[in-house]
Formats: structure tokens, sequence, C-alpha cells
């Protein structure tokens, strides 16, 4: 993920836009793309801040392109690169002895007089033939630890030019729910999904049934009910690439401005065509219910119709979506859930976890508001 | 002195208790406190919480089904049900009684003993002291006093270890550390505010005390959740300089508690510390630098009164931003950070400092530089260690001791020393580079002035002329750490 520093976002009457590159409005950096990848896979043994510099050298004649940008496609690359790091004890302990050895001469002076014998020069000829190294390449040693100096090993690349540039897109986006303090989640599917890797990211959920059938879930944090804080901005980032792995769902957050605390709001839904990273799920968690529904077949039979996971209960935060729902045309439903091997203990515990899960039929027609006591 | 209704140690909890119903429930929920009132409780809650808790401590959370508030009204929760004699349940606490195995500090001076004991009055509050007059020993005399798990806050990583140092002499305590990519939490532990604030979630149950070093850096935005989310009843906070200048110091009294205890800077002066001098050594860019430093300031210049002129509005941020769509706005930015670079590294001042080297040798000096770079261009020039970001806290304990001790002639330092670390006596201090705040000044010269013997203490600014770095330095004099002391040019 970018840093906060690196995020580049436009503000549009209320509307917060992170910055996208698109075949449409940026064709030329496909081609940039190939080429950064090629400065790193070329660079091993390079140091970073080199890197970097032929990275920005790269976009010297790109006009549209603000340093920011450049500064998080290295971080991107960086992501995938391994850099040497086992100088630093050596380093350090090169430091070390170079200083305690010139300790007695100091101060070293740019021309020796009668007060003060050691010139600089002379100096460092006498430590470097004392430790038998060039002082050229002790200069180069002596710092060898810091990040900037550190030397490329390896390099794992990105599948194409292309991936680079999706991984780009995504990683704006993230930075902009850095700064997030609610985000609302409307889905027609994959809830299951979208709630687990919620929870993965250690966010909780307030879930309303609508009308239709769909869900609205809100996320936030246990602090988020007292005041709006950011504090779980980058739970939502966590969380985003393996939303952006699911179907049928709209997302809007609420983003505070850092400075002006002027409250924006960002939107996207799967039309936005950001690709994610994270796998889609496997479509059925057993072969189980993969048999169930292809012996069942597409259409209705006697009247009812197979849904798979279209139902969350839930109470407070418990969750859980049974497998099945069994819809008919006169509206009747039935939750089903399919047990393979089992215990009369797993039964018993399953039933006890159904259990706290109250269904009326008020709360299926209309959302649920909350309820404080008296 | 008031007594107090927190336990020593966690309370002993019984899950099959059947008073549990009848009785409040207090509990920690990341970062927050999470109520349960007895069953048998049935006229409105709310009104009843508003009228024993105050208005708006306690909001009802859904989610959860349960009254949730921010862990720091710990204190005042758990006070309100002991004085209302309301039957409740303590599952919050997470601490424990600590027995020191050994505790070795020297007895307190007479203001360390007034600040000991005001702040042992109501055990939550702000102690004001300037730099070098021992704020850590109060600290340690309170922990010793206190007996209780512990959380130590400090700005910076050096200071963490200085304090997991000190435990360690002073208490003979092995305190957990967390930060610098290390999670060892212990009843007794070190940390840096961004960790603290970072972890709070995790850690704000754990510590019935915690310190807060330098606290002036607490009312951050994100940084004040290390305080707000931690349900410590007892607070101390520890600062040579309260005000802050976005005026967020204010905020400390609820975050930590009143100031119970101030020291002024002019009290101390010539007891403590010593008397000392401010000496300013202008220097001037090499032709070469010269030349480039005017092309990049007529750059900007021309630039910004370009703008000026079809926009009144126009400021230096919105350069920033314009950045992105503008090749023009990108080079004006280039050139006004190589500006800053040239005045940051001109060549001159290593001429200086061999000067300075050469009238003060066989002194232990410390040089401030402004940024990484430079210090690690003296570093090469004089082969002196510097103290960076990058080294560990082996190799800066060892530059610090190699300083007190004479190995090192000198050595040269960014602003990871800015703050509180414990240097060793040094009288003179040279000043390449750096910002021009009020409170890096201030820390800056309590480097210097620590007294030993009747010497006075220098300090040398080093400052290119014509450059913004004077106009910086100008500004550095109004602070009241250079009150009272003597200017000289060279």
């Amino acid at each position: 993920m970018l840093t906060r520093e690196l995020a580049i976002a436009e503000y549009d009457s209320g509307e917060i836009k992170p910055d996208r590159l698109t075949r449409a409005r940026h064709a030329q950096y496909l081609q940039l793309a190939q080429r950064m990848l090629n400065t790193y896979e070329h660079g091993l043994g390079v140091i970073r801040k080199q890197l970097h510099q032929r990275i920005h050298a790269l976009f010297e004649q790109e006009h549209d392109c603000p340093t920011r940008r450049i500064d998080a496609f290295c971080k991107l690359l960086d992501e995938k690169a391994v850099y040497d790091k086992d100088d630093r004890a050596k380093a350090r302990s090169l430091r070390c002895k170079v200083f305690r050895m010139a300790a007695r001469h100091h101060p070293l002076v740019q021309s020796p007089d009668r007060m003060f014998e050691s010139g600089e020069e002379a100096t460092k000829e006498e430590i470097a033939s004392q430790l038998g190294i060039p002082w050229c390449e002790i200069e180069q040693k002596l710092f060898a630890d810091v990040i900037q100096f550190h030397r490329l090993r390896e390099f794992h690349g990105y599948d194409s030019p292309a991936d680079l540039l999706a991984r780009y897109n995504v990683a704006q986006t993230q930075a902009v729910l850095y700064d997030a303090s609610s985000m609302v989640v409307w889905a027609k599917d994959d809830f299951k999904r979208i709630l687990r890797y919620a929870k993965l990211a250690r966010l909780m959920h307030t879930i309303v049934r609508r009308p239709d059938g769909s869900y609205q879930i809100t996320f936030d944090g246990p602090v988020s009910v007292l005041r709006r804080t950011r504090r779980y901005g980058t739970a939502f980032a966590k969380f985003l690439p393996a939303l952006l792995s699911c179907q049928g769902w709209k997302m809007k957050a609420t983003i505070q401005h850092r400075r002006s605390h002027w409250q924006n709001q960002f939107c996207l839904s799967p039309a936005d065509g950001l690709k994610s990273n994270v796998q889609p799920a496997d479509v059925f968690d057993s072969s189980l219910e993969a048999d169930f529904v292809g012996k069942w077949g597409d259409q209705p039979r006697h009247g009812w119709r197979l849904i798979r996971e279209g139902e969350i209960l839930f109470k407070h935060q418990k969750v859980f979506v049974p497998d099945f729902v069994l819809v008919h045309a006169s509206g009747r439903r039935i939750l089903m859930e399919i047990v393979g091997f089992w215990t009369p203990e797993y039964l018993a515990e399953k039933q006890k976890r159904c259990g706290c899960f109250v269904i009326t039929e008020s709360s299926w027609r209309s959302p649920i508001r909350p309820k404080v006591p008296n | 002195m008031r007594t107090y209704p927190f336990p020593h140690a966690r309370y002993p909890l019984n899950s099959t208790d059947k008073s549990v119903d009848t009785r409040y429930s207090v509990t920690f929920d990341q970062g927050t406190l999470l109520l349960q009132c007895p069953s048998t409780q049935h006229h409105s809650q709310r009104d009843h919480l508003a009228e024993q808790f105050g208005d708006g401590v306690w909001t009802w959370d859904d989610r959860v089904a349960a009254w949730r508030c921010e862990a720091f009204h710990y204190r005042n929760v758990i006070t309100t049900l002991w004085r209302q004699k309301l039957p409740y349940l303590d599952e919050a606490s997470q601490w424990e009684h600590i027995e020191w195995p050994g505790v070795e500090i020297h007895s307190p001076r007479p203001e360390q003993a007034k600040a000991i004991q005001q702040w042992m009055e109501d055990k939550r509050g702000v102690v004001v002291m300037p730099t070098g007059t021992g704020k850590t020993e109060v600290a340690l005399h309170l922990l010793a006093k206190t007996q209780c798990s512990t959380l130590i806050v400090s700005p910076v990583r050096d200071l963490m270890y200085q304090w997991h140092r000190r435990i360690k002499l002073g208490l003979r305590y092995d305190a957990g550390i967390i930060g610098d990519n290390t999670f060892n939490v212990r009843p007794v532990s070190v940390t840096t505010y961004d960790s603290a604030a970072i972890h709070a979630a995790k850690l704000g149950d754990r510590f019935k005390l915690v310190v807060f070093d330098e606290c002036h850096h607490l009312p951050g935005n994100f940084r004040r959740d290390a305080a707000t989310m931690s349900i410590a009843p007892w607070r101390l906070g520890l600062t040579a300089t309260l005000i802050r200048s976005d005026g967020k110091h204010a905020d400390l009294e609820s975050l930590i508690g009143p100031v119970v205890y101030e020291l002024k800077i002019a009290a101390v002066k010539g007891k403590a510390l010593a008397d000392f001098d401010v000496i300013k050594i202008p220097v001037h860019l090499s032709a070469e630098e010269q030349f480039r430093y005017d092309t990049d300031s007529l750059k900007v210049k021309t630039f910004v009164r370009e703008r000026l002129q079809t926009d009144a509005g126009f400021r230096w941020e919105d350069l920033c931003s314009e950045s992105a769509r503008d090749p023009i706005a990108r080079d004006v930015l280039v050139a006004f950070r190589s500006k800053q670079a040239i005045e940051d590294r001109a060549e001159e001042k290593l001429r200086v400092l061999e000067d300075l080297f050469r009238l003060h040798a066989g002194t232990p000096i410390i040089v401030f530089a402004g940024s990484n770079a430079m210090a690690r261009d003296v570093s090469i020039r004089f082969l002196i260690p510097s103290m960076l970001n990058h080294c560990g806290k082996k190799e800066r304990f060892e530059i610090l001791q190699g300083l007190a001790d004479g190995t090192y002639p000198a050595i040269v330092a960014n602003q990871v020393l800015d703050e509180g670390v414990d240097v060793p006596t040094v009288k003179v201090a040279i000043v390449i580079g750096g910002s021009s705040s009020t409170r890096q000044a201030k820390q800056r010269l309590g480097r210097v002035l620590r007294k030993s013997g009747n010497s006075r203490a220098i300090l040398y600014e080093v400052v290119c002329m014509d450059t913004g770095e004077e106009k910086r330095s100008r500004k550095r004099r109004k602070s009241d750490a250079y009150e009272r002391t003597r200017h000289r040019r060279v």
C-alpha cells in the first residue's frame, strides 16, 4: 500500500476522485510502465536512490505527471523488490573502526600546520592502508545500511505493464480510504464473503435488510459510535481488494479531509473496473452444495426457487449466512443449511447458534431501527 | 490524600456468579468502555446514566446492545459507581501490583520533591520543568511510589530506549518495549507516541499509570488516541514547553490533567544550568553556489509574482497541487528544494566547522545538521560519528557513550537528538542548519546548557547570509530560550 504522502486525489463538488490512469487518457503510460519494469529488471546491484532517479528520469518529458505519481510508482516497484540489507552490521562496524582510528587525529584539517598536523587526505590514506581497503571503497561502504543506499538484489516484477498500472489505480483508491470514517456497502450477492473479509480487517458492521432483498451494510469500528475518526482508515483500505473481487455491490465511503475536516463522499462499484489481486471465491464451500444445486436445476420446482446464500441472519455482531433460501411464488421463504458430516454435539452447537437469531416478518419488510432501551 | 476504588490487580471474575445481573458491568472493548446495566434497572437508562455520570458520557451502541464511552472516562465512571454505592463489576482493568526489584534513585532535590508531592495529591496532572532539571527522576520517584503497571510514552525511539535504561538502573526492572519493530508488552513498558496511538485498542486496559514524556506532543490529531483510548486512572505529563503553536495544549487538561507543578527556566539559570553565549557566524555561498541559488531563487520569485498578478489569493500550497498538472510549476518546486539544499549543504559551513574544531580542540562538541545528507557530509569530511535515523539503538548508545568517555572528540546529529535524549555534558554546540520552531531551539539549547564546573557554554549558529536561513535564525532568537543570553557576532 502507498503511504499517505503519495496519495493523489481531486475534489469535485463534494466527491473525491483518486488518481486514475486509463487507456483512453493515459495511453503513453503503458509504454512508460514497460520501461519502469525494464529499469528494475536490469537494475540488479544498483542502489535504491539511483533506481528512483532513473524512474524519475523516464518521466522528464512527460507533461501530465505529478512527482507524487512517480514516487508512488517507485513504492509499488519497491514492494516487489528485495534489497540487500545484510550490510547493516558490516557498515556499522566499519564506521566504528574508522571513526575510532580517526579520533586521535581530530580535527582533520585541509592544510596541516604546526598546531594541527593531520591533513584530511593524508589521514584517510593512512586509515585506508591500515584497513587494506582503498579509501573510495571505504567511503562507498561507510553508509551502505542507509535505506537509499541499499542495493537491489531481486525483482519479482508485475505480470505485465498493464498489471502495474492496475495495481497503481487500486493503490491510489486505497490511499483515499486511509482518511475514511465509515463505509456503506449495498450488496445483492457475495454477502458471506464481504462480511468475512470485513471481519478479517477487524471492522464492525451494522446490517439493514432492504425491501428488495439486498442488504445495506455499514462498516466502522468501536469508537465510531462516539466520534468521527479516521482510525479505521487502514482497515477499509485493506478490505478494499477483497471487496473488488466480489460481485453485485455498490460502496460509498465518507472521507474526512485531513486539515479542513470537510467531508467528502467516495463512491465505487464493479462498474468502475478496478482490478483486484485477490482471487475470486470458489463458488461453493463444499461439493455437497454444488451437487445439490446441480440436482435441483435452474428451474423452480413446485413453485419453489432455490437461491444460494441469499439471506443474512444477524444479531449485533453475530452473523450467519445459511447455504440456501427457498422462495415460494406465494412469498414464503425457507432457510436451508446443508450439514455434511455431523455428530450430535455438532448439531446441538449449530442449533444453539441459529437460535439466537430471531426472524420476524417485519425484519424482512422494513429496515430495523436501532432500539434504545426505553 | 484521597483514596480511589481502583483495584490493585485484576478483579477475580467468577463467570458463574448469579449476582452478575444485579450489577453494572464495565468492560474494555478496543479502546472504549462498554457498560451493561443491571436487568433490574427498569426506569429510563438514558436519563439515569446522564444523571449519574454526566450528560453525553455514555452513548447507546446498537451494534453490540450496550452503552459505550471513551476509555479515558474510566476514572470518572468507577469513582461514580463507587461513590453512589452502586453494585458493579470492573472487568476492564488488567493491571498488576509491581514490586520493584530494587530502588536506587538519588533523593530528590527540593524542586523535584515539590513536584512529586504535588502530583501525588490527585495522581493526575502535568509537571512543567526545563530541560536538564531532572524530569526523568521525578517520574522514577513516582513510579517507585505508585508501584503499579505503567506505560511510558516518549516522542522518539532514542528516548524510549533511554527510559528503558533509566528504569533498569533506577528500579532494576527490565521494562517491555513497544515500538521500533518490537511488540513486547510487560506490566511496565516503554513506547513511542505513534506506537501507543496505533496499538491503543490493545494496550488501553493494561496500565494503571501512563507517563507522557514531552507531553506537548500528545494533543496531535491521531496521537491523542494514546490518552483517550486508555483507561489509566493515573496520568503524568512531563514537558519543558507546554505551549503549542496550534493552541491545542489546552486539551492536555482533559487528556492528562491540570498543571500541578511548574518550574520556570529563569529560576534554574545558573543553578542547575550554566550560563551560555550564542555566537552567530555568517557564511557566504561560494560563487558557484550563489549563482545556482540566485537562479533558483529568481525562478521561484518570478513564478510567484506572475501568479499573484492573476490570482491574488495564490498561496505556496497551491504550487504543490499545481505541480501535478503543470511541468513549469513542477520545475519551480524542484528549484525551491534545490535552493534549500544549497544553503543546507554550503561548502563554507565545512570550513567554518574546521575552524571551530581547531578553536575548541580537546573539548567535546556536538554538531547539529539540518539534514541527513549534511550530517553525512560532515561525518565523512571529519570522520566523526553521525547519529542518524538509520542507526540502531546500540550504535546510538555507543556514540553517546563514546562522546562522554572521550573516545570521540565530536559527533554530528540531525533531529533524532532533538528532544530530551540524555546527552553527555557538552559545553560547545554548533548548529549548522535546522528549522525555526521555538521548541526545537529550546531543546537544542538544553543540550549545551548542562552545568559543569563554572565555565560558560557556547552555542554557535552557522548561518548562510542573504538566504532564507538567516530569517529562520532571527526567528529562532525570539524564543524565550534565548532570553538573557549574550549575542555576539564574529
